[in-house]
């Protein structure tokens, strides 16, 4: 596989902030690589370094050229905090854009790819809602159908639906050859989209793989955090749920590891089907609960793992996690 | 795309863009007309004496149209370069074969355009408001250069002082300290025998002194300089300022 887009040792400081602090990066041609992390851990930067718009210490290479003399015509980009011009339509600004460049998709056929069609394409940029406006940012980056494509939070304020008919989208233009190179504070969207993820912390590229892999490697097990109606006393509890305690004799085959912490308790490495058998289990023991909550590992619990600290972006990205969540109630069916 | 028509591209999205911007494009039509109300109906000329507009009406049509030639380009350019800035589409443009030359001279050239009409606006105004005869001969159509390079010229500087400033606030209170001295100090309302003898020379050193000059060769009969001379000047200043603004023109943080 040919690499699109080679980063090596790169670092970039503001006077006293260190940025980047030597990443190091490969991208194959075709790929989707998405990079995550928390504001300011220099996700901005590093899309910079890549499209030459900053300029690093470090190596950086993008379709085997430096980033400031690559074919532009090969390489898209949709900055992170891109505003056209406000009183243009879509319409007028694909053909603006397109008209850089010596051989431009049309803007009907681009906008109709981003979901901005009829009058909302003939509407002026600043009366669109904000999910319509980073939509038409998105199609201002595909209008030279590039091979190499930024993409630096590109789903900020769009919604669900808007959301996954963007994902589509990329989905299509990775199954014909596009490199996508994609920033994102949405654990789940990374995690649907990219082939492999990065995790930035503090301008340090803390761990790249597949999503499957790190998971497997740092997300540690499944498990199920029960709610409980008073205080968790966890040597009752434990008795027979963890492998260091008397287990019954009713419970032969049960065995987890018990946490109990801020009134909830956690019994670690529960499979799907292992569920009926905790809540039995508690059942027994007349232990009375609101809710259970079974949760997969996730790439939340690896930048956990990882980096110590918790995933501190925005709490309506940090709500997408729920997708690997299923909540169970009482009586164990899921909500 | 040809460099022609990415200019083409970038040209016609500021057009439209500047047209839907209703207060800009009022205030710019309205500068001028004000200009000529205050000046030339208000204060009048005093041609009888000494002190400020003491000059035959037609000696001040070039200080009109050096307003107009000084102020717009100068504010309108600064502050799409903050503009740009602040949306991050300096950087976009970086990653398009879009070149910071060809999206000054669109810029540039709207502004042209723009500046154009105004000073056609005023033109007109002076000689109904203020009874101002202009001459017509070929050699006023040399207004049109004269115009055209001293627009140039300050999108130019509007360029520089867009870099240096680093918001749109920056970018206008940048713009009137260095205008209003420029506008006063360039042989434009105030005649150069008002100005003390040691400072004269300095007059030379605005670039605006030369179109206010030019301008009023072609404009006012008993003007005291030629007009091609000035013009060769204005030439080579709007090509060293245009080149030293493309360079200004941000493409990296």
């Amino acid at each position: 596989m040919t690499a699109a887009l080679v980063a090596r040792e790169v670092r970039k400081s503001y006077d006293d902030v260190t940025a980047l602090d030597g990443v190091s990066i490969d991208v194959d041609a075709g790929e989707v690589f998405g990079l995550v992390g928390p504001n300011g851990a220099g996700k901005t930067t590093l899309v910079r370094a890549l499209t030459g718009t900053t300029r690093v210490d470090g190596e950086v290479s993008v379709l085997g050229r430096d980033p400031e003399h690559v074919e532009k015509s090969k390489i898209g980009l949709l900055p992170q905090s891109f505003s056209p011009a406000a009183r243009l339509t879509p319409r007028e600004l694909l053909a603006q854009y397109g008209g850089l460049y010596e051989r431009a998709r049309t803007p009907e056929e681009v906008l109709s790819d981003v979901g901005i069609e009829g009058e909302s394409a003939e509407q002026w940029y600043e009366t669109l809602s904000g999910g319509q406006k980073r939509r038409v940012c998105v199609a201002i980056a595909l209008v030279n159908d590039p091979e190499m494509l930024f993409l630096d939070e590109p789903t900020t304020g769009i919604d669900p639906a808007g959301r996954r008919a963007l994902w589509s989208l990329l989905d299509g233009l990775a199954a014909g050859g596009t490199t996508v190179f994609l920033t994102s504070h949405s654990m789940a969207e990374v995690e649907r989209l990219a082939d492999r993820v990065g995790f930035l912390s503090e301008g340090r590229l803390v761990a790249v793989g597949s999503p499957n892999d790190l998971i497997e490697a740092h997300g540690g097990r499944s498990r199920l955090v029960v709610e409980t109606e008073s205080a968790p006393d966890k040597s009752r509890l434990a008795a027979g749920l963890d492998g260091d305690g008397s287990q019954p004799s009713d419970d032969p085959e049960i065995s987890f590891d018990v946490s109990v912490a801020d009134g909830m308790l956690t019994v670690e490495g529960v499979g799907p089907r292992e569920i009926g058998d905790v809540v039995s289990a508690l059942e027994r023991r007349g232990v009375a609960f609101e809710s259970l909550t079974w949760k997969q590992p996730g790439l939340e619990d690896v930048y956990l793992e990882l980096t110590g600290s918790s995933f501190d972006a925005d709490s309506a990205e940090i709500a997408d996690t729920t997708a690997n969540t299923a909540d169970i109630d009482a009586g164990g069916e899921r909500r | 795309m040809s460099r022609l028509g990415r200019i083409r591209a970038e040209f016609t999205a500021s057009w439209h863009a500047f047209l839907r911007r209703r207060t800009a494009v009022f205030f710019t039509f309205f500068f001028p007309a004000i200009i000529v109300v205050i000046f030339g109906a208000l204060v009048q000329t005093q041609p009888t004496g000494g002190g400020l507009f003491a000059e035959p009406k037609g000696y001040y049509i070039a200080g009109y149209l050096a307003v107009v030639v000084l102020f717009t380009p100068l504010s309108r350019i600064g502050s799409t370069v903050a503009r740009y800035r602040e949306g991050s589409r300096f950087e976009k443009l970086a990653t398009t074969p879009l070149t910071r030359a060809e999206w000054l001279l669109a810029q540039s050239l709207v502004n042209v355009v723009v500046i154009g009409v105004a000073a056609l606006l005023l033109l007109a105004l002076s000689a109904l408001v203020t009874g101002t005869s202009i001459p017509t001969t070929p050699a006023t159509l040399l207004i049109v250069p004269f115009v055209a390079l001293g627009v140039v010229l300050f999108c130019g500087l509007g360029a520089i002082i867009g870099r240096v400033a680093d918001s749109q606030d920056g970018v206008i209170a940048a713009s009137n300290a260095i205008a209003l001295p420029l506008l006063f100090l360039s042989d434009t309302f105030v005649t150069p025998d008002l100005l003390p003898a040691w400072f004269r020379p300095a007059l030379g050193l605005s670039p605006l002194t030369y179109v206010a000059r030019g301008v009023r060769a072609v404009t006012y009969p008993e003007a005291a300089t030629a007009a091609l001379p000035n013009l060769l000047v204005v030439a080579v200043l709007a090509a060293a300022f245009f080149a030293a603004g493309a360079l200004a023109v941000p493409r990296t943080d």
